[in-house]
């Protein structure tokens, strides 16, 4: 895929068929020699849900799922808005990038990006973040993170290709509504994922990412 | 999630520093305004040369704080690159104009040119810079992904911090350097009943405005890094109570002792130093 067919490359995401093995998180983060606290792709753990008692007996009403998390490229990046240099800027095809030239490591853009996407560093002392390796897909190869997953459950492409191709949301808990950022994404949930926004949930895996 | 970090802590020394310094501002402002309106001639006394200083050495320390939350300080300049969208590059932008502008000032009055029409002109070019400065400042907080911070609560509370710690400032320093001899002048009651006025703000604001602003709505965890969480508004609110109750003795005695004022101004301090270390906790985004 050569940029020049792409408006908005971005991912997809099968949670459904995701282990959590978090095989895309090391990919990425091997392959950009991120610093020790530093992750350009998340995987979150999800959990809710609880036991009932149905007669005698505890039932598990229990659930988890995972969802993987990188930059999504928003078509609104909120990140950029406010930064005061315009050091985050978005190209013709669709990434945002972040000028490490540019940055003053205010972290303002950490505060504002829904997704935590943002991942200030502190050995260069700027913000950094997933650039969809725009190098591998210059080159016509998929992004590290995508080429990585056993599973199958990551692929990339033109926005409204992969919207062809597999359909899918961009609202699955606890990510917020797609009208504040545009993100260009697309997951098709896990199929209990609808029961998070109904039954208590949250992210078990907090202090891992 | 980060919670109050080394970072948070040089904004919450800047943000207070900056609202103190414009709130002493408008408070020697109102007085030189007001004296030429009611006398018909200028109080030349009141925009002295050391308090001038003392508002641009509080700017200073304000601004040198700010950078130490920069990953690159070096590149501060560029900070101003973004004024058509970012309120963060506009916030720069009206401290530093108000920087300019207090300068200038002391030039004139150290020039001896404290009675010329600029000077005047300059005094409410000044007290425009603070306001959006100010403005500039709150705003940036509000971001749409914080619904913690994006309310009315934000600004009125920086408003109320410069209204507060301002007026209560200026009098406790001309108390601790020249005391009250007799009765309080005019402008000095009326700055102390300001102070008054912004506390009932604060208190109005915590009441009305913060539960409704999603603070216990966020997805993500809050206060999450505090040991404590209950320590520090129950601290923050005594300790304003104490301030507000020593304001008043010293505002309706029959004369002035100024340690009642000094005691009211190292409360209320302390005060909107924990209430601002809260709002920096309180910091949830929605999504992850």
């Amino acid at each position: 895929m050569t940029q020049a067919f792409v408006r908005q490359y971005a991912f997809y995401y099968d949670s459904g068929v995701c282990s959590g093995c978090k095989a895309c998180q090391g990919a990425c983060k091997d392959k950009h020699d991120l610093p020790p606290d530093v992750l350009w792709r998340h995987v979150y753990e999800v959990t809710g849900g609880t036991w009932k008692k149905e007669g005698g007996l505890w039932v598990p009403g229990v659930f988890a799922y995972n969802l993987s998390m990188a930059c999504h490229h928003c078509a609104k990046p909120i990140c950029g808005e406010g930064c005061p240099t315009k050091a985050i800027y978005k190209r013709d095809d669709g990434i945002v990038l972040i000028d490490t030239l540019a940055c003053i490591g205010c972290r303002y853009c950490e505060w504002a990006c829904p997704y935590g996407a943002i991942q200030f560093d502190l050995e260069s002392r700027i913000a950094t973040k997933c650039h969809f390796c725009y190098d591998e897909v210059g080159a016509g190869q998929p992004p590290a993170c995508v080429a990585a997953c056993p599973m199958r459950a990551l692929d990339f492409g033109d926005f409204e290709d992969l919207k062809k191709k597999y359909g899918g949301t961009s609202e699955v808990f606890p990510l917020p509504e797609a009208s504040v950022t545009e993100p260009a994404l697309l997951i098709k949930p896990h199929k209990d994922a609808s029961r998070a926004n109904k039954d208590t949930a949250e992210v078990a895996n907090w202090e891992e990412i | 999630m980060p919670g109050p970090s080394e970072r948070e802590w040089s904004l919450i020394g800047f943000t207070l520093l900056s609202q103190t310094a414009v709130g002493a501002f408008w408070t020697v402002a109102a007085a030189f305004l007001m004296t030429d309106r009611r006398q018909g001639l200028l109080e030349n006394r009141v925009f002295t040369i050391p308090f001038l200083a003392a508002v641009l050495a509080l700017l200073g320390l304000a601004a040198t704080v700010s950078l130490s939350h920069l990953g690159r300080p070096g590149r501060a300049p560029s900070a101003l690159f973004n004024l058509r969208r970012s309120w963060l590059s506009r916030e720069i932008l009206f401290e530093l104009a108000f920087i300019f502008l207090v300068l200038s000032l002391a030039v004139l009055r150290y020039q001896g040119r404290e009675t010329a029409p600029l000077f005047r002109a300059l005094v409410l070019a000044s007290a425009a810079a603070g306001l959006l400065f100010l403005h500039s400042m709150s705003r940036l907080y509000m971001l749409r992904t914080v619904p913690a911070w994006r309310g009315l609560h934000t600004p009125l509370s920086f408003f109320a911090s410069a209204l507060l710690l301002g007026p209560l400032g200026v009098l406790a320093v001309r108390g601790v350097l020249f005391d009250f001899p007799g009765s309080l002048h005019a402008f000095q009651r009326t700055a102390g009943l300001v102070s008054l006025a912004a506390v009932l703000l604060i208190l109005l604001t915590v009441l009305f405005f913060t539960p409704r602003a999603g603070v216990f709505g966020a997805k993500t965890e809050t206060l999450r890094d505090l040991p404590e969480p209950r320590i520090y508004p129950l601290l923050a609110f005594r300790l304003l109570y104490l301030g507000t109750a020593l304001l008043f003795v010293f505002l309706f005695q029959r004369s002035q002792n100024s340690g009642y004022v000094l005691l009211a101004f190292i409360c209320a301090a302390v005060s909107e130093i924990l209430g601002r270390y809260l709002f920096f906790a309180l910091y949830g985004r929605i999504g992850v």
